[in-house]
């Protein structure tokens, strides 16, 4: 999201409301089931915007800074590569500070509903947040077309608030970086002080 | 985002609870949050009142608490037992203008549950959230002591973000405060509730 955006914060109070909203799901359905609703809300809330559509893959990386694009509307982009994209922050820190503040420690529902993600889809979720995160923009990128070519997302690493990093392993994150045009030292230094790293290219 | 996406899993329960079902699921939200939030204890409502303004009280997770306290409510011996206590802006406003700005319009599942509300249980809501945030309300105020004495909390006037107002007859009443004072200021704020001590005979009282 730019900063010349007029998309204005979001009270971290109704955030925390919806993370205990979901947390109550989860007492019902369990974690597969709330992994379900996690993948169907972040399905629908892409479904439910524009479709967009870009001559050259150079405009879509301008959008995409700029904050005018449909991947950019949550979080602010940068491209590190023509392919590889990185977020600096998280847009669900300012919800999770305020939780552990006024709340206390997460519930350990949203680290077992990611490690669940992790098992059954693939491997870069810390918490509830990122299967959203994750299945937001692979199904934003959907509904982006360049030229005559869809886009097509995947993660390659994500780091939660507190440090944790979740990536793949071994090859699968090879062949990740090779797409993206970075090594895995760049991957390393992003790490630090970024909270996504993930890839866009043609479909 | 996930505020954006929270009007897209309203839409999802309605159609499975339908928006009486959302309107519960709510309410049990916001005993579940109330009751993570622990107790608090002041020795008056001077120290409360300050406690309010630093940020430092339950209340003040939901942001910006005004103690309004020129605005004093009295029971029959004419001592205080409570404030009215008002937000410049509601905390869902900024989601229902974030969802403008991604989505284009805010889903009609808002308005399903506000209705079903308004309707059902109390005429106050204007918007989804109001439905959580008067339980919410209402729970961590047991949990908060002036003088030894529990609060209870009484949502009295809401104003939505396209300017429709709502106020709760039924709780100026209880608090014995003119609806014409509550209207002059919805004019600076869009939710106002009183906080009282729980027991406490109001002078007045309707």
């Amino acid at each position: 999201m730019a900063s010349e955006s007029r998309m204005p914060e979001s009270n971290p109070f109704v955030e925390i409301a919806t993370h205990l909203f979901l947390e109550d799901i989860a007492t019902k359905v369990g974690i597969a089931g709330l992994n379900n609703y996690l993948v169907s809300l972040a399905k629908n809330l892409a479904g439910s915007m524009p479709k967009e559509e870009y001559t050259t893959w150079s405009e879509f990386l301008s959008a995409l800074s700029t904050g005018q694009s449909i991947l950019s509307t949550f979080e602010e982009v940068r491209p590190i590569t023509d392919h590889c994209m990185s977020t600096f922050h998280s847009p669900f820190e300012r919800g999770w500070r305020e939780y552990a503040k006024r709340v206390g420690a997460f519930a350990p529902v949203h680290r077992e509903v990611a490690q669940y993600y992790n098992h059954k889809v693939r491997p870069t979720a810390v918490t509830s947040v990122h299967v959203v995160l994750h299945t937001f923009r692979e199904a934003a990128a959907a509904r982006v077309h360049v030229g005559r070519d869809g886009v097509r997302y995947e993660p390659v690493a994500s780091a939660w608030v507190d440090g944790d990093v979740q990536l793949p392993e071994g090859p699968t994150l090879e062949a990740l970086l090779k797409r993206a045009g970075i090594s895995r030292t760049k991957l390393g230094m992003l790490m630090r002080n970024h909270s996504d790293v993930w890839l866009l290219e043609p479909a | 985002m996930i505020d954006v996406a929270l009007a897209s899993l309203i839409e999802d329960m309605i159609e499975k609870a339908g928006a009486d079902g959302v309107v519960e699921f709510w309410q049990r939200v916001g005993d579940n949050l109330a009751s993570r939030m622990g107790k608090e204890a002041y020795l008056g409502w001077t120290s409360f009142n300050v406690a309010v303004r630093e940020a430092r009280t339950a209340f003040s997770i939901e942001g910006d608490v005004t103690p309004l306290t020129d605005m004093a409510i009295t029971d029959v011996d004419g001592d205080v037992v409570g404030y009215l206590y008002a937000m410049r802006q509601c905390c869902y406003v900024p989601t229902i203008f974030r969802t403008r700005f991604a989505v284009g319009r805010m889903s009609p599942a808002d308005k399903a549950v506000t209705d079903e509300y308004n309707e059902n249980v109390h005429n106050i809501a204007v918007c989804n959230f109001c439905v959580f945030h008067e339980r919410f309300r209402e729970e961590i105020a047991k949990n908060i002591s002036v003088s030894g004495n529990s609060l209870a909390c009484f949502l009295l006037a809401t104003r939505g973000w396209s300017g429709e107002t709502k106020i709760s007859s039924k709780n100026v009443a209880q608090v014995n405060i003119n609806e014409d004072h509550m209207r002059a200021l919805l004019r600076n704020y869009e939710c106002v509730y009183a906080l009282v001590m729980r027991g406490a005979r109001i002078k007045g009282e309707r």
